[in-house]
């Protein structure tokens, strides 16, 4: 990676290398880590890195694989090894904490389409089934032994005029983000109503405290960063 | 909770004890007031009553309606006290089917989570605790997981914390004969007591299971 960028002309080396790390895949995954780590909702999946990512893993593993059969000095081998078993934490963390959430939030997930529409296939099927087998549990232990008009899982009765019951992600919870560029007219959804209408600024690379819901379609277009 | 002064005159502990919704509301609190992510046994003599708590309630409900219609009354919009006695009834049913579905719910999610502390394989003092419906769910959860984690093709129970180091050093805890899989085919003896300098990806597992312990420092 720093090799690239020196055989340029003699541009400031420090920006084209932070430039070009900031754009490697496994940057892009941490980043994509960080962001679903800090977000209360489920954010898209990110298919075409992690496929990507996937494939850096192979060749990485092959590396590791072909540098340990030839004899190569054991403290380059575990170099790469260590880098390889970041990259794959990387990678199953990301996974792992998406499919928490959706164990999380399963019914709500399943029945928002624009949460739905964000999951994988594979996570879209365990979902499915998930949402099946807590379902089925709910009816057999409490929901059967009711009275008939109270045994739904998502209403409270049948006089409930819309799903009652349904945990859902507090949106209004409040996270750490950082904007690469200058935004402006953020409307803010939290704090005393006369404050609303006041539009809010973000200064590029500084650390703001502020409500998910405010800033909610700025993560999903990546423009904020969460930390 | 006891009453104490002049309060006896109208209403007696007795009285107090078979208010509406108390049983359920002890359910919750039971649970609520559990370590977090540990289970108590499944307090199936509380929720019995509970849920007879509900038909009880249910038959009153119908009941005061039927009277209501013998009487010639129009039940959507007679606000009369059989109306709201019956809306008593109907709170009361609603707010049991929360406090029950919250407490199976919220022990579900602890079941879940059992799966990504313990593994797939429950000691017996926990699986004590569960009850048949509770085991059939984690059983099922952990086949879901697995497939999962099979079409991924990722295993998603290792790795937990980022990794500092690719070998860590541990100690075995209990002799471990059958079943030894390591990345790099060698075939350790993992006699109690002894130590190894183990990939943390191969130790993870043991450690999860408390047969290995990581010696750090």
């Amino acid at each position: 990676m720093g090799s690239r960028s020196a055989e340029g002309e003699q541009v400031p080396l420090t920006d084209e290398y932070d430039a070009l790390i900031s754009t490697t895949d496994v940057e892009l995954l941490k980043r994509a880590w960080r962001n679903e780590k800090a977000a209360p909702e489920i954010l898209r999946f990110e298919s075409d890195l992690i496929i990507r990512v996937r494939e850096q893993i192979e060749l990485m593993e092959e590396t590791v694989e072909e540098k340990s059969t030839v004899g190569t000095d054991p403290l380059s081998v575990s170099l790469y090894q260590m880098d390889l078993d970041r990259t794959l934490f990387l990678l199953r963390s990301y996974l792992r904490i998406r499919i928490q959430k959706i164990e999380k939030y399963m019914f709500h997930i399943r029945k928002t389409e624009e949460l739905w529409n964000r999951l994988s296939k594979d996570e879209k099927f365990f979902t499915e089934r998930c949402t099946d087998d807590l379902k089925k549990h709910l009816e057999e232990s409490v929901l059967s032994t009711l009275p008939e008009n109270y045994q739904s899982y998502e209403r409270q009765s049948v006089i409930s005029e819309e799903v009652d019951m349904v945990p859902e992600p507090r949106l209004d919870t409040f996270v750490l983000c950082r904007s690469k560029e200058y935004l402006t007219g953020i409307q803010l959804e939290d704090g005393p109503v006369d404050d609303r209408s006041k539009l809010f600024e973000m200064e590029p690379d500084v650390l703001y405290f502020i409500c998910y819901k405010s800033i909610k379609p700025l993560v999903e277009s990546g423009k904020i960063d969460l930390l | 909770m006891s009453c104490s002064g002049g309060c006896h005159l109208m209403c007696s502990p007795v009285k107090i004890l078979n208010m509406y919704g108390r049983k359920a509301c002890q359910l919750v609190k039971e649970f609520a007031s559990g370590e977090k992510g540990q289970l108590t046994p499944f307090n199936n003599d509380l929720f019995e009553q509970v849920v007879s708590e509900c038909s009880q309630h249910h038959l009153e409900l119908q009941s005061l309606i039927r009277k209501m219609q013998e009487e010639g009354l129009d039940v959507q919009t007679a606000r009369n006290a059989d109306h709201y006695g019956a809306l008593i009834h109907l709170f009361s049913i609603v707010r049991n089917k929360r406090c029950l579905t919250a407490y199976v719910y919220n022990r579900a999610e602890t079941v879940r989570n059992l799966l990504w502390k313990i593994g797939p394989v429950l000691p017996k003092e926990i699986e004590e605790k569960l009850n048949h419906w509770e085991e059939e769910y984690f059983k099922k959860h952990s086949a879901a997981l697995k497939s999962y984690m099979s079409k991924a093709l990722v295993d998603l129970t290792v790795d937990m914390v980022p990794p500092k180091d690719p070998y860590i050093q541990v100690r075995v805890l209990e002799d471990i004969r059958e079943g030894i899989v390591l990345s790099d085919d060698k075939n350790p003896n993992f006699a109690r007591h002894s130590m190894h300098f183990l990939k943390r990806t191969d130790a993870e597992k043991y450690i999860s299971r408390g047969l290995m312990e990581e010696l750090t420092g």
